[in-house]
């Protein structure tokens, strides 16, 4: 799958794409207007990824484009303008999500596999990793055709922890994924270890592999 | 605290107590003018009609029997004229005062009278005649000039503060216009000071320097302005590449649990870091007035959305949480921005209650309190203010309240804060 990566700041477009690149998502990045608009007209993206301030243009005209020529890549803006007019004016001209400056790259990685996710599966909103399936629209879970009944937090780490497979995640991003852009409001973020203790154990019960690792001192990684 | 007293009323008390004591000085010189008027008047006219008299009594030869005829009739016509026989004689004419009852005004005791006496030869005899007029008495002189000039006291005093009132309202206007300019101007809302023309030249030195004055502050307050919200956004680029950094960093292999915990060490001041950040540029926005259209929203249910949010860290900390909202309130106001007031109160209750206590939000009629339990009092002083210490021991943005204020101000909403039976107490009247 590929994915365009739309930033100005070399230092942060390459942290994407060292992070977002692997056996799924092959990433390209572009840091300005010109060239994000000759690689939007001539390719087709599963998920493009647009910083709103960009040099020698508006982000914003990015989106109005793709939407001219009718194409149907998923777009996600992150934005330093934090703003909640940016925000409007973008999902109305048909970004798929709106991320804040700054943010986690498990944030991001997230979002993304959840909007090419979207587009992919119209019709079924499925996600079968080994014996486990997660229903996105009915928002159930399956071990070995057992259900599991797990609360809403639970269920949104666990998608949290699939759309960031193999990635160490902080307890700082769990958190932030969770409350939002608020949970920098607090400094503990204790809380999480019990979600995810409940979380692996009714896994386990259910009788899914241990595959939440939990890394000493700095927080959890799924690994199959 | 000593009384306040208006500047036109101070030289108007001065005038009306100089012009007090020489109006009450001016009575008794008055009355010794008038007396002295008087006498010289009274006696000049004795002696007119005294030298009639003698002329009169002289040119013609009367006989003891007339002179006896003549004062006899004088007597009952003009009680104040009489001749009578002298056996002495007396060197020169004398001029006397006397008080007796007048017969023709029973009202009055004793009234005054002034005399003049003389001698002159009628047919080798010596007789005396004497001339009398009833004088005013001093006494009485007083009192009617005293009557006259309290009178025109008062009269002068109204007049004072009529003038007074005139002049103050005529030029003083410019003076009072200005000085309520100055008192409804606003550093935060308004860019110019607009005072009014005058022709009186300390006005207008005076309306200049203040408009200089302002001109500069303006000025400072639209640099500061913009430093915040250039430096926030400054700020924001290499912020986000920490996170991004660190994010990667935890994915390199063979880190040990010691670097891991290193790692996640830098979390937490990232995280306030980046919390500092935010809230300068929410502070901007609202100082600069960049955001949204208000709409009307029910408190109530961004209050329960907050609670939602924050569930975790109240879990965490074991707080008991206790609502009381006796009515809907609806404020018209942007989403964004009571949502961040809102959040702001409860994730302070949160952070600053000891593990375990008690928060309460009630909401009666439009003000709303938060009060959550702790155990000592906040420093009141410029709590609402930027990066003011509160307490001694917090590791705060600094910024929370500020933005409370800021949001609040903005809308014209209150925020107190008091201490109460171990309770802080935040409320704010919508």
């Amino acid at each position: 799958m590929k994915i365009l990566i739309i930033e100005d700041e070399a230092s942060l477009g390459r942290d994407m794409v060292k992070y977002l690149t692997n056996e799924k998502f092959r990433c390209e990045w572009v840091s300005n207007y010109v060239a994000a608009m000759e690689k939007v007209g001539n390719y087709n993206y599963d998920c493009i990824v647009l910083d709103l301030m960009l040099p020698g243009g508006d982000g914003l005209e990015i989106l109005d484009a793709l939407k001219k020529l009718q194409k149907q890549d998923g777009v996600i803006i992150i934005s330093a303008k934090n703003s909640i007019e940016n925000k409007v004016a973008g999902l109305k001209l048909g970004a798929d999500d709106y991320l804040s400056k700054p943010f986690h790259l498990a944030e991001l990685s997230a979002r993304i596999e959840s909007i090419v996710r979207r587009k992919q599966f119209d019709s079924q909103n499925l996600i079968i990793q080994n014996e486990l399936t997660i229903d996105l629209r009915s928002k159930t879970v399956e071990v070995n055709k057992n259900q599991v009944i797990l609360t809403k937090k639970e269920f949104d780490l666990l998608l949290f922890f699939v759309g960031n497979k193999g990635r160490v995640l902080s307890k700082s991003a769990m958190a932030e994924h969770l409350s939002g852009d608020y949970s920098d409001m607090f400094d503990n973020h204790d809380f999480i270890y019990a979600h995810v203790k409940n979380l692996k154990k009714k896994l386990k019960d259910a009788g899914y592999g241990d595959y939440i690792k939990t890394m000493y001192g700095s927080g959890y990684k799924w690994q199959q | 605290m000593a009384t306040m007293t208006r500047l036109l009323n101070k030289p108007l008390k001065a005038f009306g107590f100089y012009a007090l004591i020489i109006l009450l000085t001016s009575i008794p010189v008055y009355v010794l003018v008038v007396d002295y008027i008087w006498l010289t008047e009274l006696d000049e006219s004795n002696w007119l009609t005294l030298q009639h008299t003698k002329e009169k009594l002289q040119s013609r030869e009367f006989t003891e029997a007339d002179i006896l005829k003549i004062n006899q009739i004088w007597g009952e016509l003009q009680p104040g004229v009489s001749i009578v026989k002298s056996d002495h004689k007396i060197p020169e004419d004398s001029i006397y005062e006397a008080m007796r009852p007048n017969e023709f005004d029973p009202y009055d005791s004793e009234d005054r009278f002034r005399g003049l006496k003389s001698q002159l030869k009628i047919n080798g005899y010596l007789y005396e005649i004497t001339i009398e007029t009833n004088v005013e008495e001093s006494n009485e002189t007083l009192l009617a000039v005293a009557i006259v000039t309290i009178s025109f006291f008062i009269i002068l005093i109204l007049g004072f503060i009529l003038l007074n009132r005139n002049i103050s309202l005529k030029s003083w206007r410019p003076f009072y216009q200005t000085l309520n300019s100055l008192k409804s101007f606003d550093l935060s809302k308004d860019q110019h000071l607009k005072l009014p023309h005058s022709d009186i030249e300390e006005f207008k030195e005076l309306n200049k320097s203040l408009l200089n004055l302002v001109e500069k502050n303006v000025a400072a307050y639209e640099r500061q302005k913009s430093f915040t919200e250039n430096a926030s956004h400054e700020l924001q680029t290499p912020i986000a590449l920490l996170k991004s950094k660190l994010d990667l960093l935890l994915q390199e292999r063979g880190l040990t649990p010691q670097i891991n915990e290193l790692l996640s060490g830098i979390h937490a001041p990232l995280s306030r870091l980046s919390r500092i950040n935010k809230n300068l540029v929410v502070l901007a926005k609202v100082e600069n007035n960049q955001i949204g259209e208000p709409e009307y929203l029910k408190v109530t249910d961004q209050i329960n959305s907050s609670f939602a949010l924050f569930e975790d860290y109240i879990i965490a900390k074991n707080h008991s949480i206790e609502q009381k909202f006796e009515n809907i309130l609806n404020v018209h106001a942007n989403p964004f921005l009571l949502e961040t007031l809102l959040t702001n109160f409860l994730s302070n209750a949160i952070r600053h209650t000891p593990n375990g206590g008690n928060i309460k939000v009630q909401l009666k009629n439009r003000t709303l309190i938060f009060s959550n339990s702790g155990r000592n009092e906040l420093i009141h002083k410029h709590m609402f203010e930027r990066f003011s210490p509160t307490s001694k021991n917090q590791i705060t943005s600094g910024l929370g309240l500020a933005i409370i204020k800021e949001i609040a101000n903005k809308y014209g909403w209150k925020v107190a804060y008091q201490f109460e039976n171990g309770f802080h107490i935040f409320s704010i009247e919508f």
